[in-house]
């Protein structure tokens, strides 16, 4: 505990040091991710980008010099799910921008929604995690379709791509639309006032054949607003006279030109196959969110090359049956069968928990390699921005941790964190605390 | 007119007061319930009871002769928990909640147990009966000849009674008025106050039998000498808690079967489990336990219209595989067990479910105990039902071939000695109209 509390006020100190965003870290080991391990090397940072790596790098004179001996240098970690900055503290209506009503709205961007002062940025970097994926629809389940009837979200806003540091959202923004997250439907059995009023016994279950029934509308509902945007891309191709500007369907040119996936969460695995199916269907660029089992789709996301964002795998079994390892072990099948994937945790104040994600699933069968691109690169090449971030690699963002050991291993210190190069405060409210209490007499 | 109607229904009386002086089935295979098997014996019925029963019985030479051959007599099937004849809406679960106090609107939302929410026990199935409950005449179409019914809503429902299933008047139909309080552990749900939880309704039940207690103590203190003492204050959910000693507790789950034991013991009462479909799973603790039990025919099953992507977990599979061994189990264990029906929609789906459990390894001989002198000793009417024995009430059923056979053939069913036949189409309603009202047809037309 003494020595996490030394390593906090070091890392406090630093940061004020490096006030601008050039410097040298030498006699380190760095680890690109993208390539292998280098011993005793060193990074040279350049206005908040990767000017060089390798073993002999010349540093320009007078540059700032960060001695790494004994430490390590990793790329900043990518959390592919998230509500960091959209929602504070849950229960009080004020500090949430999360959830919007209606079947359809494309148009609504999650990174003007972030709040760059929230309690929970400096508590997700503590473990070492640089950018977020944000969901302007939160949570890791489906679309269960109850609660407001034709107001259910379908699909329900952009997804951005943001930093974890910045004054203002604008600055922390990376990539405005990293996707548009749509939440499949499910087949509801319980009729949708049993959900809302949760007593389930007191109401009548809808039958299958009604459920389905439902079921299908709704997808149908899907496609017709498809076909909806894609006239709309038609007249304004064609610049068709009177054509009535929509924010709606102006957002999902980018979904139907395929430059923005589809990013659809489907957890069980019907779900999945018609997602699958809805995607092909459309002729779209999606991407498989949330996935709680596999069920008999590996093939087709392979065959397909659907990249996709592990839920919550820090997590009991969906169903009492399941093997006891089976959301554990679900990232090793994933790789394994040669899909393509990064991991996300959905929520807020637990996003900070993505590294052990990939922790855990190493231990049920994932390569230590891939566990560590999983927050890495593969993140950054699933959301189109391997060019910037998710290596060490000359051009990309000086986003980097240096650490004192593996940043998977929960005990492993995150001795400095650079976001765009810019040392970053690793202070949070949980060190505030820790201090409060520690100094209790 | 009334008059006209009074002087009818009299005559009915009187008509019905006169049975056939006598019935004899002779030449059948006879199936006592209390001794052997007797391959070709006779049974008279006389004035409503059994007369005479055995090898050698010599015939009255006034009584109608049915020829037994080739025909089994057995005593009566009891149902041992049902609504059969209750029709009442506040005694039947998922009616509108009932006013706390009479005359009071309903729906008021109760703040604890001293406000007495769902509780009637005081309600008695014996006031409740309807003769044309249609489910009298289907019930007796399967070899039924009694039940035991129950109100059946509210965690105090009410007290059950032992009824014939046929009569004209309903008075006519009960054996025994009160045989216990039926419990159930429900909340009120959303919005109807305490108890709203499993916790709440478990201390309630508690908080009752503690308040029982003290009630009947400064009741029969003020009986011995009221003079210097205040008046008890009149609570008629105690009273009918303390009419009712033998408490009918739910247990169908393994953990509910354990609960309801120390329950029971705690309770310092006559307790009958009722439920039991995981009883294979608890059956040391009720074998130690020594409680009789009631285990519903009403087996798991997969429900229609399921999703067929949905997979069922391991647990419900296994429940629904086991459960029918339960009686098996039970027998070997030398628990005493009696069955209902209660949730099986078709009446003839009722012996069905008890050959179910017969394949999982009950002797026919348990079964028939099962339904016939078992639940009569569970709530004291042995001495009037349940076995053929002579000056027991002459409730009989006659069946070509076995009654546990894939499709019985039920020939003659008798109720306080009076035959009844089942149509072949048992369920024209206009057919149990007339038989079980004898000739108020108008009644049934309402």
């Amino acid at each position: 505990m003494k020595k996490f509390f030394v390593s906090f006020t070091l890392a406090a100190s630093l940061a004020f040091a490096a006030a601008n965003d050039t410097f040298l870290v030498r006699n380190i080991t760095v680890h690109p991710v993208t390539g292998p391990k280098l011993d005793n090397a060193s990074v040279l940072v350049v206005d908040g980008k990767i000017s060089e790596v390798g073993a002999k790098v010349t540093a320009p004179k007078g540059v700032k010099i960060i001695e790494g001996k004994g430490l390590h240098i990793y790329p900043g970690m990518i959390n592919s799910a998230t509500e960091v900055g959209m929602s504070e503290i849950g229960s009080i209506r004020e500090t949430s921008d999360t959830g919007e009503l209606g079947e359809f709205n494309p148009q609504l961007r999650s990174s003007i929604a972030v709040n760059p002062s929230s309690e929970h940025i400096p508590v997700t970097r503590a473990n070492g995690i640089t950018a977020v994926i944000t969901l302007p629809g939160g949570g890791s389940t489906e679309n269960r379709g109850f609660a407001f009837g034709a107001l259910n979200p379908v699909i329900v806003g952009q997804s951005a791509l943001m930093h974890l540091d910045g004054w203002t959202w604008e600055e922390m923004e990376l990539k405005r639309t990293a996707a548009i997250q749509m939440k499949f439907p499910t087949i509801q059995m319980l009729s949708p006032r049993a959900m809302m009023m949760d007593l389930p016994g007191a109401f009548p279950r809808n039958t299958f054949a009604e459920a389905k029934k439902s079921y299908d509308r709704r997808i149908q509902a899907m496609h017709e607003f498809f076909e909806q945007a894609r006239r709309y891309q038609k007249g304004k191709e064609s610049k068709q006279p009177g054509l009535r500007r929509d924010l709606k369907f102006e957002a999902m040119i980018p979904v139907l030109e395929g430059k923005t996936p589809l990013m659809i969460v489907a957890t069980r695995n019907r779900t999945i196959r018609d997602a699958i199916e809805f995607g092909q269907k459309e002729k779209i660029k999606i991407i498989l969110a949330g996935l709680e089992q596999l069920g008999d789709n590996a093939a087709k996301i392979k065959e397909l090359n659907i990249p996709v964002i592990l839920g919550e795998t820090l997590t009991l079994p969906s169903s009492e049956d399941d093997p006891y390892d089976s959301t554990a072990a679900l990232p090793g099948l994933l790789h394994k069968a040669g899909i393509k994937f990064a991991f996300g945790t959905f929520d807020t104040q637990f996003a900070r928990n993505l590294p052990y994600q990939a922790a855990t699933a190493v231990a049920y069968g994932l390569p230590y390699e891939e566990a560590l691109k999983s927050v890495t690169i593969n993140a950054a090449e699933i959301w189109g921005v391997a060019d910037q971030i998710g290596s060490i690699e000359k051009g990309k963002w000086a986003d980097l941790i240096i650490t004192d050991g593996d940043p998977l291993e929960t005990n492993t210190q995150i001795k400095q964190m650079f976001i765009k190069g810019k040392a970053v405060d690793l202070s949070s409210r949980h060190t505030k605390l820790f201090e409060k209490y520690m100094s209790r007499q | 007119m009334q008059k006209i109607l009074s002087l009818l229904l009299l005559g009915c009386g009187l008509l019905l007061a006169q049975p056939p002086s006598g019935i004899a089935i002779r030449n059948a295979r006879i199936v006592t319930g209390s001794g052997p098997i007797l391959q070709k014996g006779t049974v008279v019925l006389r004035n409503g009871l059994i007369d005479a029963v055995g090898e050698n019985v010599t015939i009255p030479t006034d009584a109608w002769v049915i020829n037994g051959e080739g025909m089994t007599v057995y005593p009566g099937l009891i149902d041992a928990l049902s609504t059969i004849g209750i029709t009442d809406a506040a005694a039947t679960p998922g009616s509108a909640r009932p006013a706390a106090t009479p005359g009071a609107p309903a729906a008021t939302v109760s703040r604890g147990p001293e406000d007495r929410p769902l509780t009637t026990s005081w309600l008695k199935a014996a006031d409740l009966i309807n003769t044309t409950d249609r489910r009298i005449e289907s019930a007796r179409n399967q070899g039924f000849t009694s039940a035991i019914t129950w109100p059946r809503r509210g965690i105090f429902a009410g007290q059950g009674a032992v009824i014939n299933l046929a009569g004209d008047k309903s008075n006519d139909m009960i054996i025994v008025p009160s045989t216990g309080q039926y419990l159930a552990l429900v909340n009120g749900g959303f919005g109807a106050g305490y108890p709203a939880s499993l916790m709440g309704s478990i201390s309630y039940i508690r908080q009752i039998y503690v308040d029982a207690d003290r009630y009947a103590r400064i009741k029969k203190q003020y009986a011995d000498n009221p003079r210097g003492l205040n008046r008890p204050e009149y609570d008629r959910a105690l009273e009918g808690v303390l009419e009712s000693q033998r408490l009918l507790l739910p247990a169908n789950r393994r953990v509910e079967i354990t609960r309801m034991i120390s329950f029971s013991k705690e309770l310092k009462r006559p307790t009958v489990l009722y439920g039991l479909q995981e009883g294979y799973l608890a059956l040391d603790a009720l074998q130690a336990a020594g409680l009789p039990v009631l285990i519903n025919l009403k087996w798991p099953e997969k429900a229609r219209e399921v999703d067929p992507e949905n997979i069922e977990s391991l647990k419900v599979l296994e429940v629904r595989d086991k459960a029918a061994t339960t009686p098996a189990e039970l027998a070997k264990k030398g628990v005493k067990f009696a069955f209902y029906a209660d949730g099986i929609d078709q009446p003839a789906d009722i012996l069905k479910a008890v050959r179910k459990a017969m394949q999982a390894g009950l002797s026919e001989a348990d079964a028939l105990k099962a339904m016939t002198i078992t639940p009569a000793e569970i709530f004291g009417f042995a001495d009037r039902l349940g076995s053929i024995e002579k000056g027991k009430i002459g409730n009989l059923v006659v069946t070509k071939g076995g009654i546990f056979d894939e499709k019985p053939a039920i020939q003659h069913v008798f109720i306080d000695g009076v035959k009844y036949d089942p149509a072949p189409d048992t369920q024209t309603p206009a057919a149990a109209g007339a038989r079980a009202t004898g000739g108020g047809k108008e009644q049934e037309q309402q």
